[in-house]
């Protein structure tokens, strides 16, 4: 059972500051929660890197050659002659390869997203159902009730309005 | 700390937004019960009287084959087009005025996409044999033929409907986690599921921006080609007046051109009887709708001319006999309607004043959706009754059965959207919220002294 210092704010920029205050005096990185995605967040917390544009691009590349091997494996197992053209004809085969790389590109995208997110949850975490509304949280874990402490004073310092102790159990 | 302004507050559009929901009113339920009665009356026992009796029941026949019900696929496709085209082409040029209005015009693409589907089937003889034309192995060993624009159809709407159902959904899942904590009982358990424990956190806003984006990007290109291949089901046949290279970029201008005005008309819908939404769909969106509709306007008329005078410069017999029809034949009355409704009643939109006046403007998205209809059916009606052979022409006039059709596909829409504003949340919270001032950007409590 890991504790958490939960700091409710009332705007995005006192939030960011806690966090990086916290994170500079050596907690574990701090995490936001907020009603409205936050600015400035990687300058503070650091940069974030997202594998989903992997998953785009190489659903894209799969989706791209199913639709051809679809399409043009249709044609190979199905013979149909017209008018003395080539079995596999590209101009109308593009077209379902097209809209195949789309598919696929669409499904991985998503694919990527629920994998990178951490989504759907599948246990319980820290939640505030303040941060849907309208308050900017950090939360950051807090081994004992010394580091609490700590936590408390610098999300108080920055000006939170409240300040809880959260369990991941709760 | 209270408000300063009366502009609305973060928590205020979650009680609004959250309220449009739980709260459900009598006229809610007389609006409802009328569309599925409407639906049931004039959709579903019609199209099951046709397939009892046979397809003879609708009024297509040689040599008029295609009838309204394939106008009506055309229109329904086309919209379907703004919603999430205009959505995704507004969040990458990153428009505040998309925030209030994007989400019901992705439901309006997703409904729409429903009704056109159901009409592939209303148009079928055999709809129970509809899954002949998926690809799939079986022990017939038949495969669909990908050579033919009809199959480009099956796996472009296929897409279309995919995507624009996972584009609504991401959207919608920081809301859904908005909502979820407002709700109880079976309401809870559903928005708990829909919402996968999203908590708002950083990461996820993260991950939920790039995976948005890229959906944007990759259904921009997915929304031109639909239309683009609803076109070449009859650009691709060799007859006059269909067979022309202009047919896609037409069919995608007269698309959005039709989902904007379909907008307004929602949009104008929402507004009126939603309460509290009038603070957050204002003037400046029918602003810039009107803009749009305008500009789409004039493309539009610009492609109809290029149309008319590729007929005339052709030289063709067959050409000059399908352009004489079109503008002085048996269905020209509906021809003009269209040129006055499409094509001369959106140049009102010069005005400011008429764009930021509701009313006018819902008029004008209705005139204009009647014009494109119109369009659609002349396209589909006109060009099969006077093809090469004059022996083989004919008038086709739709039977009661496609007209009450067409009008139950209206009120198969209008349930499947009033279901729709009970269930997502109508207004994304989330991108509203974004385009707010932030609550109290000033410091809680001024200190003595200070400036502020």
């Amino acid at each position: 059972m890991t504790n958490y210092a939960v700091g409710l704010f009332q705007t995005p920029a006192s939030a960011l500051a806690a966090a990086g205050t916290l994170k500079g005096a050596g907690f574990t990185t701090p995490e936001l929660m907020s009603p409205v995605p936050m600015e400035g967040v990687e300058e503070v917390l650091g940069e974030k890197k997202s594998v989903i544009k992997y998953f785009t691009f190489f659903g894209g590349l799969i989706g791209g050659l199913l639709g051809f091997l679809l399409a043009a494996g249709t044609a190979v197992l199905y013979v149909h002659p017209t008018g003395g053209r080539p079995i596999i004809t590209f101009p109308p085969f593009l077209i379902i390869t097209y809209e195949a790389t789309i598919l696929l590109g669409i499904l991985f995208t998503v694919l990527g997203f629920f994998i990178s997110a951490r989504l759907p949850a599948i246990r319980e975490r820290v939640y505030v159902p303040e941060a849907a509304v309208d308050k900017f949280v950090v939360t950051v874990a807090c081994d004992d009730n010394e580091r609490f402490k700590r936590a408390e004073a610098i999300l108080s310092e920055a000006g939170a309005e409240q300040v809880r102790e959260q369990s991941e159990e709760d | 700390m209270e408000p300063e302004t009366n502009d609305p507050q973060y928590a205020d559009i979650h009680r609004d937004v959250v309220r449009s929901i739980v709260e459900t009113g009598p006229k809610y339920y007389a609006a409802l019960a009328t569309a599925i009665g409407v639906t049931l009356l004039c959709f579903f026992f019609p199209w099951f009287y046709q397939l009892y009796y046979g397809l003879g029941a609708a009024g297509v026949n040689h040599p008029q084959v295609w009838g309204t019900y394939l106008a009506s696929f055309i229109f329904w496709i086309g919209l379907s087009h703004s919603g999430t085209l205009l959505s995704c082409v507004l969040h990458l040029s990153n428009s505040a005025w998309r925030k209030a209005m994007y989400r019901s015009a992705e439901a309006m693409t997703l409904f729409s996409l429903m009704v056109a589907a159901t009409f592939v089937l209303v148009h079928l003889g055999r709809p129970w044999f509809i899954h002949w034309a998926l690809p799939y192995p079986n022990q017939m060993e038949m495969w669909p033929n990908f050579r033919s624009p009809l199959l480009f159809d099956v796996m472009a709407i296929g897409t279309y409907l995919t995507g624009s159902s996972i584009f609504i959904y991401m959207g919608s899942i920081p809301d859904f986690a908005a909502v979820r904590d407002r709700t109880t009982g079976w309401r809870n358990t559903m928005y708990t599921l829909l919402s996968l424990g999203w908590r708002g956190t950083d990461t996820e806003w993260h991950r939920l921006h790039w995976a948005y984006t890229f959906l944007a990007v990759l259904i921009i290109p997915l929304a031109v080609s639909v239309h683009s291949i609803v076109s070449w089901d009859f650009a691709l046949s060799i007859v006059p007046a269909l067979h022309q290279t202009i047919f896609a970029p037409y069919f995608v201008v007269g698309a959005i051109f039709s989902g904007t005005a379909g907008i307004v008309t929602v949009m104008f819908v929402l507004r009126k009887y939603m309460e509290g939404f009038d603070q957050y769909i204002t003037k400046v969106h029918f602003d810039n709708l009107g803009k749009l509709l305008l500009v789409l306007s004039l493309i539009w008329t610009y492609i109809n001319v290029l149309e008319l005078f590729t007929g005339w410069y052709s030289g063709t017999s067959t050409e000059y006999e399908a352009l004489n029809y079109k503008l002085f034949g048996y269905y020209a009355p509906l021809y003009w309607e269209m040129i006055l409704f499409c094509a001369v009643a959106p140049l009102l939109c010069i005005s400011k004043r008429f764009r930021t006046s509701f009313v006018p403007m819902l008029i004008l998205s209705i005139a204009v959706n009647i014009g494109m209809y119109t369009e659609r059916f002349l396209i589909v009606g006109t060009s099969l009754s006077r093809q090469y052979l004059p022996d083989a022409w004919g008038v086709y006039v739709p039977s009661l059965v496609e007209l009450s059709i067409i009008l139950g596909s209206f009120a198969l829409f209008v349930t499947l959207f009033l279901v729709f504003v009970k269930i997502f949340p109508s207004i994304s919270m989330y991108e509203v919220k974004e385009t707010m001032v932030i609550p109290a950007a000033e410091p809680v409590v001024p200190k003595e002294g200070s400036p502020t």
